[in-house]
């Protein structure tokens, strides 16, 4: 049936050869368009390639810790989860934002403000810091263009007890106040960052290459003791309340180092909790607010005497009648003292005693006895918005000044600077820096600069302890056991054109133990408004309750051993070693 | 005995112990084999994280693609028996079943839409896409045609015209669909078999040209088809969009280089490339296996291209011209189909959705590119046992059937 008509001639081969030729050249073509592709354009094909899926991202890198002296942690940074979104894919699922919005305890009125003002950008934070659980349920409702950003979040384990020394950081991480802020380039993570590949659904497929590494922030271990620091702000914050004082503050400074062992103030906020951050709250009084050191300062006019050799600590001064005149002023003692010792105008807070004395003195030695132990000048210390205080004289410097100045007018200091000074007294008379951080072994800067003789120091520490002693002003001061150099201060606020009648500032600086310092502490209760307004009745027991406390917590031996209580083991021992 | 005596023999011989393989011609076995399996793999390697993403298993395609290249090979070993003669005159009921399919195509709820096509029969658990099986039997029957009517299309305008009215037909019912892609195959093949059955060349230039006007007023009609005709000419013109699909393609194979960036390492593939394991295969096959697989797929097809048409011309010395013609039209419709694809890929051609014959994923493209090979096997196989045809053919396939079943 195959057998065909004569029609069925072979077609002319020329037909099959242009089809051949077709084919040919089709196939030509396919190879050197391969070619071309494959090898000739493909630098700049991989290009368009790497534009459309090789992605930089950030390796996030955790802020230091910071830490107290013993290692205990102040300030921590834990992992949180913020949630972004990408506007246009977020907004095509808008239908979804209640769900969303429930789960985040927002409004979808507020997603809307946060999300569709910024619709042309890629990437749009609708809620930080979120814990990683909440985050895992927000991705578990797989709503297009919302993802997670793995951030870190500081916490504060201390909460309000430290938070005015460690400061905080914003919601970037970047340190504000305190501590956090000095030292914000140590702490501070640098955030590295890689090459990804990723699929066209923005999953990371492959890590290219590493471009810079992520360098963790270094912790931060400060002088501070956080047993200190409690111990230090319950009873600040016990007294302020008992005498419902407008602020407080306290400092104790470790006398052989310069370290801060403590710093407290009142008010005083959670730095875990945002909505308490006002000025107020957080600013640290203890190197922020000045007051007028008052009597406290009357210890430095002491050692100035002393020095000029004109005086001795037996050295007879009269005070009688109590009030002394110079031109239009009247310098008042709180009553009339009498004939008294250099010595005892320490003990009793003369007034009109130390006045005298400081105008039997040359001007610039007085001067230099308030400068040289840092009065004017900031403690060094770094903390951030130190103030310096104002210590300055005219020239001449008219006599009501210097008697002004022998019992601390006219001068004013932040309650580290106060510390600060003491800490001479302490040292024998040997200058430190204040120091947030613990001291390296070899640090030169322990060796300090001798700034009064020793002698002297030793001489005025020995006149200070019976400040504390019966007749004194500062008896609450006293530590059972212990040896307390100490002096009380109760300063009328200067107000507009003069000073106050009814606002006061209680002030009580101090050290122990007397025979060999170790701290020196400084509490300031600014307006105490129940009636009570004495240094010694306000401040000084704050001082001898902390005081007492730390001397224990930090192991220093007791001093003094007459005023001991008897114990049980000194009982047993003197039961046994007694006759029957 | 002569050389082609034994040859004869030794075919027949073997074809009696059912070794079929050694019966079939290598020239077009081994570059289908080998396009056949290439194209299973890399249909694993280009849908393995698509088919994650949407069916949670990323072998979902590839076991499919399996299950389609089996069902393929048996369906062309079972053609492979069924001699010439009987699909020469099963011919016009071929082209009629050809109408009724894409008829029934409009009936509602045989018909299935995918991507605004409306392209798959559903018959029960399998979904025929019908312009594969159409192509299929346009070739059957125009070879049929051309044989019937050699004279008559060499000599008289009607002779010419009549099997045209018959494609304008079937055109129509494609662009019904729509399926652009597989009037321009159906056409081209028409167009191929006709002048190799010798159609006068007034009459084809004036055929060509009145074609070229009808694609011209198709694409100005429908402003989308002009959109898909020029945007492969610069696709980096308007890359996020209207040429997305290409310069992805293109970059992959930019990324492939000589070798490749190796098998399973497409970057493409994950959802940039869209299409990656149907019609943009031969794009991963770049990127991933690099100009050395490219150009190795492309010498293959020229292989069985050029085959096919060696055993044309071969028929048509033996004065077959049914399977001459068949094998010519089975040869351009592959041949076109792959370079069309390939171009497609390579951003020479306009997009179209055509798929990559014996690779792409697929079941009925797959199906019918087996009986395609198939029937190029057999006519190998007739041709070349000559004048013992009838006799043994028939004997073997008769004992072929008792054998295996």
């Amino acid at each position: 049936m195959n057998k065909h008509s004569a029609g069925n001639q072979p077609v002319r081969p020329f037909r099959l050869g242009v089809v051949v030729v077709l084919v040919l050249t089709a196939a030509l073509l396919l190879l050197w368009r391969s070619v071309d592709l494959d090898v000739l354009r493909k630098d700049f094909l991989q290009h368009q390639g790497d534009a459309r899926y090789l992605r930089v991202m950030p390796i996030a890198a955790h802020r230091g810790m910071i830490l107290d002296r013993n290692g205990e942690p102040l300030a921590i940074s834990t992992p949180v989860d913020s949630v972004w979104v990408q506007p246009k894919d977020f907004i095509r699922a808008h239908e979804q934002w209640p769900r969303i919005a429930r789960l985040l305890k927002m409004k979808v009125s507020d997603l809307e403000r946060e999300v569709l003002p910024r619709r042309k950008r890629e990437f749009v934070y609708i809620k930080r810091h979120i814990v990683p659980h909440l985050a895992a349920e927000v991705m578990a409702l797989e709503i297009p263009g919302v993802s997670l950003r793995r951030e870190y979040q500081r916490y504060y384990p201390t909460g309000e007890v430290a938070a005015h020394v460690l400061g905080f950081t914003n919601v970037d991480d970047v340190g504000q106040e305190g501590m956090e802020l000095a030292w914000n380039s140590w702490l501070q993570g640098v955030p590295g960052s890689q090459r990804v590949l990723k699929d066209r659904l923005g999953r990371v497929v492959k890590h290219i290459e590493l471009i810079r590494k992520a360098h963790p922030g270094k912790d931060l271990v400060l002088s501070l003791d956080r047993r200190l620091q409690y111990l230090a702000y319950r009873e600040l914050k016990r007294m302020v309340i008992k005498q419902n004082a407008r602020s407080a503050s306290a400092v104790i400074l470790d006398s052989r180092t310069g370290e801060v062992l403590a710093m407290v103030n009142q008010p005083s906020y959670n730095p875990n909790d945002r909505d308490q951050l006002r000025g107020a709250n957080y600013r640290n009084r203890a190197v922020t607010d000045v007051f007028e050191p008052g009597s406290t300062a009357k210890p430095f006019t002491v050692a100035a005497a002393l020095e000029s050799g004109k005086y001795t600590p037996q050295t007879l001064i009269d005070t009688t009648p109590g009030v002394f005149r110079i031109g239009r002023y009247l310098i008042h003692d709180a009553r009339d003292y009498g004939l008294i010792s250099v010595s005892t105008v320490i003990q009793k807070s003369s007034n009109v005693g130390a006045s005298k004395i400081a105008l039997s003195l040359d001007p610039d030695r007085l001067w230099r006895a308030y400068a040289r132990v840092g009065f004017g000048e900031t403690t060094g210390s770094g903390f951030p918005g130190e103030v310096s205080g104002v210590f300055t004289r005219s020239h001449p410097w008219p006599a009501v000044e210097r008697a002004s100045l022998a019992y601390g007018y006219g001068v004013s200091v932040t309650a580290l600077q106060l510390a600060r000074a003491y800490m001479v007294l302490a040292n024998d008379g040997r200058e430190l820096p204040v120091r947030f951080l613990p001291p390296s072994a070899d640090d030169a800067v322990l060796r300090g600069k001798q700034v009064m003789p020793v002698n002297i120091a030793r001489a005025v520490r020995r006149m200070m302890e019976r400040v504390v002693e019966k007749g004194g002003t500062g008896t609450r001061a006293a530590i059972p056991g212990y040896r307390v150099a100490g002096k009380t201060g109760t300063m009328k606020k200067a107000v507009g054109g003069g000073y106050s009648d009814d606002r006061y500032v209680s002030v009580f600086a101090g050290m122990a133990p007397a025979s060999n310092p170790r701290l020196v502490m400084v509490v300031v209760v600014n307006e105490p408004r129940n009636g009570v307004y004495y240094g010694g009745l306000v401040a000084a027991p704050v001082f001898a309750r902390v005081m007492s406390g730390a001397l224990r917590l930090l192991n220093i031996p007791p001093d003094d051993v007459s005023s001991q209580p008897v114990t049980l083991a000194a009982l047993s021992i003197a039961r046994a070693g007694g006759p029957p | 005995m002569s050389l082609q005596a034994i040859r004869q023999d030794g075919v027949s011989a073997s074809a009696d112990q059912g070794s079929l393989l050694l019966s079939l011609d290598p020239w077009l076995v081994v570059p289908a084999v080998s396009l056949l399996m290439l194209g299973l793999v890399m249909v694993g390697s280009a849908s393995i994280s698509m088919a994650e993403q949407k069916t949670g298993q990323p072998f979902y395609f590839l076991i499919r693609q399996s299950i389609y290249v089996c069902m393929g090979l048996g369906l062309a070993w079972g053609v492979w028996y069924l001699p010439m003669r009987l699909w020469q005159a099963a011919g016009p009921y071929l082209i009629m079943a050809s109408v009724l399919l894409l008829l029934l195509l409009f009936v509602p709820g045989l018909g299935r839409e995918v991507n605004g096509s409306l392209r798959w029969l559903a018959l029960g658990p399998i979904n025929l896409q019908v312009s594969e099986v159409v192509k299929l039997f346009v070739v059957v029957y125009l070879a049929g045609y051309l044989l019937r009517h050699n004279e008559a299309v060499r000599n008289q305008a009607g002779g010419f015209l009549r099997p045209l009215a018959l494609m304008v037909i079937l055109s129509m019912l494609l662009l019904l669909e729509p399926d652009f892609g597989a009037v321009c195959v159906m056409m081209a093949i028409a167009m191929g078999m006709m002048w190799l059955g010798g159609a006068r060349l007034l009459q084809f230039f004036l055929l060509g040209l009145g074609m070229l006007g009808m694609l011209g007023m198709l694409a100005v009609a429908a402003p989308y088809r002009m959109a898909r005709l020029t945007t492969f000419l610069n696709p980096w013109a308007d890359p996020f969009d209207s040429g997305f699909q290409l310069t992805q393609a293109l970059i992959a194979f930019g990324r492939g280089e000589w070798l490749g960036v190796g098998l399973g390492s497409s970057v493409q593939k994950l959802f940039y490339l869209p299409e990656a394991h149907t019609d943009f295969l031969f794009a991963v096959i770049a990127e991933e296996l690099g100009l050395v697989a490219a150009v190795l797929v492309i010498i293959l097809f020229l292989v069985i291209v050029l085959r096919a048409l060696y055993i044309g011309q071969r028929a048509e010395k033996q004065e077959e011209l049914f399977m001459a013609y068949m094998a010519y039209g089975l040869g351009i419709w592959i041949g076109l189909q792959a370079f069309i694809n390939i171009g497609v890929n390579m951003g020479v051609l306009p997009t179209k959705g055509l798929t990559l014959p014996l690779m792409s994923y697929g079941g009925s493209s797959m199906m019918v590119m087996c009986v395609a090979m198939a029937l190029l096997l057999r006519i190998e196989y007739e041709t070349r046992t000559g004048s013992v045809r009838r006799d043994s053919v028939v004997r073997v396939s008769r004992r072929g059937r008792t054998g295996h079943v």
